[in-house]
Order: structure tokens, then sequence, then C-alpha cells
């Protein structure tokens, strides 16, 4: 266990080997699955290109143009998280390997995606999956820099993590919390006196040497980062001094609803949650004890990390500050570091508890921990947003707290089929929540009739199709005036809880 | 030996075996203590068993939480229920309050409320209240028909159907209105400023290019549906909008709600004068959030079928106002 993260390089070819195969495979099911679940608000003004320019919207607008015919419209807007989503199973997958064996490498990405909003972060075109993914890399590199026993070893990572926390940071601004996580962890190392090199390496010199013990890959990613961001925002570049107060703004999100880490109890299936919290403290008393113990620096540093990462943004998120978003969109970056400490605390409990034993234990924990949630991903599909933990009371625990729904009008493409079918020929529907760019998009991919208009009030309308994500109703109660009926004439349900409704006027549904 | 003695002699035969017992045990207990885990090792017992509990329970809950909702069977049983057995006046609560499936599944011709209390509600118009509630539904609260319960002369608990538990409360005191105004828009007159207004479905459009609209509808205020009369006021034209309703069966007393949609853009209030058969019977004043009750005494146009009029001012934009009125012996 005293491996650290840097000594991925010194895996052998079959881990490697295995978390290549698992990365592909992951992106394929990803891609397999992306279709089914509906355009959510925050996905369709990316495909809307309503959003500020930047990386996300060329990577949807990118996905649509090469995938757009073969894989179909709505699918290939998220041709882009399916990949990432691939990348962050691959990287958990060696990252599970370095920290805790064989098993970690299986059970780090199991841990992160058997929670149904993860799994749904990686089905969506927001770039969530991504920003997780290149947080975790990032990290990575951070660390490799640091312990890198040649010169230019360290400069080659510190770059790559100058790189990866700039193509974070022009996906997700967010990335900047990553950044302050390093450098409390660059700080804590040095006042605790652990900054040095590795025994054995290479002085620093040149650019390293006139740092004065600042960590290269931080001087990377503090001169990299912002250059990529302002390369990938033209209107940031045009306009410094509008669009930097906008940028700031843009991170203010605001406290309101449920706290982080209630979120977390409230959306992360039990075991899963238990696992991430005992790997947090796991990981935390790790470092204590390696701070007294006088441990070097490659043993306290990749747990301090684990510890810090997830701290920061939670952090972040109760001081209201960070990626605005639905759901657990916010602090998605710190879920892999979570299934990784995770990962190991499972095993190393097990190789304690019962050392004699410690695999087939290990094996049956896994199994408890991870077959609800296996089996609510599979309740819960495509309508993973309208899932809650068993500690929330699932969805009708949710509801009858008055917590969201669903991320922001998903749940109307399972409407869409009652529609097409029943609907009067030409009728006008009222599409009150729905975006416009989602609507179109449903057309194009076939799943919404042709000859039905839009209609933009209840008033002009034989339909309306209004989705109940737990905010205002107005609008459906609109519609019961105009339409004359409070009774739907089809719905969709999460477990018996209505995430969306249509209603008719008498004789526009057949 | 007396009778008497036997009590204490076999607690001090029971006293002399427990010790006994126990000098015997000790020696175990002191191995077992002995050999105990160490803390490293008992914190990771610790772990795995609070993990083996989190999947326990993770799999009883996913196991059992469709057999604790109503199934598709159970449902069209209530259906069938009420079909047969609702009369006029009677209404649907649903408990919770997002058990709304029962809008889609239950007949049309009886009325669903879905509030997450009754404390307080009038109810016009209901006499009697089916609950239809889910009790084995996580989250679930019995304070909907603590409520029920509270407002009613007799209650009667029916056959469970399924997960659905039904039953029926008549109320002590319904509220039964004479008139409620807002169903009354189709024989109306709206005027703005004395001049009249254009009809327009579901009620009037007033000045110019129709800003002004009125209209018997449904909105959202206080985070409830309310059929209500609502008015949208743009900026004020500096003259009062007046809706008249002829030949309502007026009574002693005129009591409703009025909110503003969303709360006031301003905080402008706006001022409702009620009056009838042309003379002032009262007025109040709407401004904030929150859907306010408001009562005004008519007792001299009881028994008769009058013209009542509402008269709209306001200073300023105001948003939509929704207003519920009705008339009361």
């Amino acid at each position: 266990m005293r491996r650290a993260l840097s000594a991925a390089r010194g895996l052998g070819r079959r881990p490697r080997l295995a978390a290549l195969l698992l990365a592909g495979a992951a992106a394929a099911v990803l891609l397999l699955l992306a279709g089914a679940p509906g355009l959510t608000r925050d996905e369709a003004a990316l495909v809307a290109g309503a959003e500020p320019a930047g990386a996300a919207q060329a990577v949807v607008a990118a996905g649509r143009a090469a995938l757009g015919g073969i894989v179909g419209e709505l699918r290939a807007p998220r041709a882009g998280s399916a990949v990432a989503g691939g990348a962050l199973t691959g990287l958990l997958a060696l990252l599970g390997a370095v920290l805790a064996g064989p098993g970690g490498l299986v059970l780090a990405p199991l841990l992160f995606w058997l929670a149904p909003r993860h799994l749904q972060a990686g089905l969506s075109a927001t770039p969530d999956a991504a920003a997780a993914a290149l947080a975790l890399a990032a990290a990575w590199a951070y660390r490799r820099a640091a312990l890198g026993r040649h010169r230019r070893d360290r400069l080659r990572a510190a770059i790559s993590a100058g790189l990866l926390l700039g193509a974070g940071l022009a996906l997700r601004p967010d990335a900047w919390i990553l950044l302050a996580a390093l450098v409390v962890h660059a700080a804590l190392l040095r006042l605790t006196g652990r900054a040095a090199p590795p025994a054995g390496a290479e002085a620093p010199a040149g650019i390293e040497a006139r740092l004065h013990g600042v960590p290269l890959a931080l001087a990377a990613m503090a001169v990299i980062g912002p250059a990529l961001l302002l390369a990938a925002s033209p209107g940031l570049l045009a306009d410094p001094a509008a669009g930097l107060p906008a940028l700031v703004r843009g991170q203010l999100r605001g406290r309101g609803g449920p706290a982080p880490v209630e979120w977390l109890a409230l959306t992360l299936p039990a075991g899963i949650l238990a696992a991430y919290a005992g790997g947090l403290l796991h990981a935390a008393w790790r470092v204590l004890r390696a701070f007294r113990a006088h441990a070097p620096a490659e043993i306290v540093a990749d747990d301090l990390l684990l510890v810090l990462v997830p701290v920061a943004y939670l952090a972040a998120g109760h001081l209201g500050l960070g990626a605005p978003g639905a759901g657990v969109r916010p602090w998605l970056p710190a879920a892999p570091f979570l299934a990784l400490a995770a990962a190991r605390a499972l095993l190393v409990a097990a190789e304690v508890a019962w050392p004699r034993r410690a695999r087939p234990l290990a094996a049956a924990l896994a199994v408890l921990v991870l077959a609800p949630p296996c089996w609510a991903v599979v309740r819960a599909f495509p309508l993973g947003a309208s899932a809650w933990s068993e500690l929330a009371g699932g969805a009708p625990g949710a509801a009858a707290r008055g917590l969201p729904r669903q991320d922001g009008g998903e749940a109307v493409l399972a409407l869409l089929p009652a529609v097409n079918e029943r609907a009067a020929p030409g009728a006008r529907v009222f599409w009150p929540g729905i975006p416009p760019a989602a609507l179109a998009l449903y057309g194009r991919d076939g799943r919404l009739r042709a000859d039905l208009a839009v209609a933009a009030a209840p008033e002009d309308a034989d339909l309306a199709v209004v989705s109940l994500d737990g905010g205002s109703r107005d609008d459906e109660y609109r519609a019961w005036g105009a339409l004359r009926t409070d009774r739907p004439a089809a719905g969709v349900y999460r477990d018996e809880v209505p995430l969306a409704f249509v209603y008719a006027r008498a004789g526009a549904w057949r | 030996m007396r009778p008497a003695d036997l009590p204490a002699r076999l607690a001090r035969r029971a006293l002399g075996a427990a010790a006994g017992a126990g000098r015997a045990a000790a020696p175990l207990a002191r191995a077992v203590w002995a050999r105990r885990p160490g803390a490293r090792r008992a914190t990771a017992v610790a772990f795995a068993l609070l993990l083996a509990a989190a999947g326990v329970h993770g799999l009883a809950f996913q196991g059992s939480l469709p057999g604790r909702l109503p199934s598709a069977l159970d449902w069209a049983a209530a259906r069938a229920l009420l079909e047969r057995e609702a009369r006029p006046g009677d209404a649907v609560a649903v408990s919770p309050a997002w058990a709304e499936r029962a809008r889609e599944a239950l007949p049309g011709t009886v009325p669903i409320l879905a509030l997450p209390r009754y404390e307080g509600e009038l109810l016009p118009g209901v006499r009697r209240v089916w609950l239809l509630s889910v009790p084995g539904a996580p989250g679930f609260s019995w304070e909907p028909e603590l409520d029920l319960v509270r407002l009613a002369a007799r209650a009667e608990p029916l056959p469970r159907l399924g997960a659905l538990a039904l039953s029926r409360y008549a109320l002590a005191a319904p509220h039964l209105p004479l008139a409620f105004l807002p169903d009354r828009m189709a024989g109306a007159e709206a005027r703005l400023g004395g001049v009249p207004c254009t009809a327009a479905p579901g009620g009037f459009r007033c000045g110019e290019g129709g800003a002004l609209r009125l209209e018997r509808t449904v909105r959202e205020v206080d985070g409830r549906a309310r059929p209500c009369l609502s008015v949208y006021l743009p900026a004020s034209p500096g003259a009062p909008l007046e809706l008249t309703f002829p030949g309502v069966p007026a009574g002693r007393w005129v009591r409703g709600h009025a909110g503003l949609v969303g709360g006031s853009p301003a905080g402008a209030p706006v001022r409702v004068a009620l009056s009838v058969d042309g003379e002032e019977a009262g007025a109040f004043e709407v401004a904030g959030p929150g859907f306010t009750p408001f009562e005004l005494a008519t007792p001299g146009a009881a028994g008769a079928f009058r013209t009542l009029s509402l008269v709209f001012t306001w200073p300023a934009p105001a948003g939509t106002l929704c207003l519920d009125a009705v008339t009361l012996p």
C-alpha cells in the first residue's frame, strides 16, 4: 500500500492493458446508452449555442458534425462525454491498480459509475465527465512532476499538468478549484518539510531552480491553464473588461437547496456513500499517521491529494462557489478521487479484518456494496437524474422533501411515443420549460412528429406537454385553465412520482 | 419450611448460581478480552460491517419499494370504486401530495385535491373527501389525514386496495357557496375607465392592444394551484378596471382570496373594491406574496340576485393578480 500514484509508470503490462480495455468498453457502452436519456436544459443550451462560446460547445458541435448521421442526432452531441467517460474509466482503473492492486483496478471504476447520477453525467452532453477525467489526470500529472527523478520527466509532467488543467478550465472554468486544492497541497508539504525532491532525483536546474521551491507543475498550471482558457474563449479574449467579470460571476453559484454533503447523502447509494466516507477517513488517517511518523513525501502526498481535492470541491459548493448546474454536476470532479479512496479502503478493510480470507471477504463486500446501486441504475435508466438514494427514500422520499425530480425537462422524451401516436394531425403543442433546441433535436432524430406545431401559450394549444421538476407549476396550471382539464392524457412516472404529463384539449387526443 | 420463606430462598439460590456462573466465566472473559482485536482491526471489522449493513439495506430498499407503491391494478380498483360510489360534492384527496397519478387514473368527474395540508382549507363545494393515501411510500406523513379528521364529522375507513389506503370523511361544516364568481365570467362585463372591454376566449381584453387581460384560469400562487379570476395588470392606465357580474345569488358574505402570481414586481399594491348594486360594500389591498384571504359583509344583499362589481385600481405595474371569491349565505 506504500505505492505512490507515480508508480503507475512501473505497472505491469497486464494492468495497463486491462485499463485500456476497460476504457474502450466504457466508452462504447456510454455511446450505446447515450441515445436513451432525454435532453436536459443544460445540454440544450450547449446544443443551441446559447451559452458563451467555448470548448464545451465546440466538443458538442464536433460530435454532431462528425457523428450526427451515423449514431443519431441525440447520441452525437454526447459522443465527447462517452469518450471522456472512457478515459475516466481507464484512469480510475489504472490508479485503482496503483493504489490497491488488481482489486482496485476493477472496484474504482465501478464505485464511480454505479452511482446512477454519475452514469447520467457520462450520458450527457454537458462537460462534466470530461471535467472529472481532466481533474484526475491533472492531479496525476502534478504528482508525477513532483516525483520524477529526471528533470526532463518532471518538466514533461508539469507541462502535461498545465495542459490538462487548461483543457479543464476551457471546458468548465470551475477547474480553478483543483488548482486551489493543489496549491494547498503544495503548501502543506512545504510547511511540513516534505517538498524536497525524492532521494536520488536530479537537482532542480534552470526554470525549476528559479521557482524557489514552488512546484514546477503548479507554475505550469498557473501559466498554461489560464492561457488555454483564454484561447478557448474568443469572447473573453476580444473583450476582457466584460468577459472577466462575467467569468467570475459565473463561478458565484450562490447558496440554496441542499448542501453538497447533503446532496451526496441523498443521491449516492448507501453502500457507495459508506465506502466514499470510509475511503476519505482512511486517507485522512493515513496522512495523520504519516505526519506523526515523519514519513517521506511520497507516502503522504497521494493520500493528502485524495483528501484535499474532494474537500475543496465540497467546500466550494458549501460556499456557493463553482460551476452552476443541476444535480451533482458542480462537484462531480470530486467523485473519482472518492472512488479511488473508497476502493482502497474496502480492500484494506478486508485485508485487515480477516487476513486469511481477505480476497473472499473483499469480493463479498464488493458484491454487497455494488449490487444495490447496480439494481438502482437498471431501475432508474434512462431517468438517472431522477434517482435518489435509500437515505432520501428514493424518488418518493425526495418528492416528499420537495427535491428536484429531474435535471431539466429530460423525462419528456419518454412521453413522445404516446404524443406521436395519439396527437391529432397538425396539433399545436405547448411545451413549457422544454427548450426549443431539445424539440428541434428530437424532431431531427425522428422522435417527434414533424406535423406537430409549437404553441407559444396554452391558450393557443391543443396539447400541453409539461415537465415536473419540483419547481414552479404555473405553466401547467395555466394549461389546465386553457385546455379545460386537469386530467393528464398520459404521464411519465419514476416510482409513482410524476415527471411529465400530457394534457389534451377535447378531441386533440385520439 | 414456611411457604413465606420460599421466595427468599429461591432468590438466594439464584444469586448463588449467578455468582458461580460469573466465577466460572471470568477466565473465559479474560481470555476473550486478552485476544481482542487491535484498534486497527476493530476499525476494519466495523467498516466492513458498515459496508455490509449498507449493502443489505440497499438490497432490502430496492427490493421492497415496488411493493410499497400502488400498482396499475390498485389504481384500477380505486377508479372502479369511485365510479360506483362517488357522489356530487365528493372530492378525492391524495396523500402524499405527489401521488398525482390519481389525476390520470381516477374518474374525471371527481375533483382531485393534492395538498400537503388541509388545515384551514375551505374546500368550496366539497361535502365529502375520499382520502387516497399510500402509507408505504417513503416520506409518508399522516398530517393530511389528521387535518381531515379534524375537519370531519364522520370518518369511515374503507378496505385497502393493495398499496392504496382509502377512507372517507364527511365534512362537519362544508363550505357551500351560493356562487363562485370566476365561474360566472361568461355573463360578466368588463370596462376600463368606462370603455367596454373586448370579449376573448375565457375572459376579456382591455385597453390599447388588449394589453390588460382578464380570464378565468388556474394559476400558481403561494405554491398551489388556484382556480381564479386572473387579471394581468400592466402599467396603470390611470382609470379603474370594473368587472361586473349581473344576477349573482347574493348572501351575507363575500369571501375569497387574492394574491399576485410570483409576487408583485414593483411592490405596488392593488386595490380591489366590491360593490353590490352600485354601492361599495368594502375594499381590500393586495401586495406581496401569499394568497391572502378577504371577507366582506353584504348583509343587506342576502336572499336576492344582485349585480356584483369588482373595481381594480393600481398605481404601477402589478403583474398578474389571481382572485377567487364566493358569495355565502
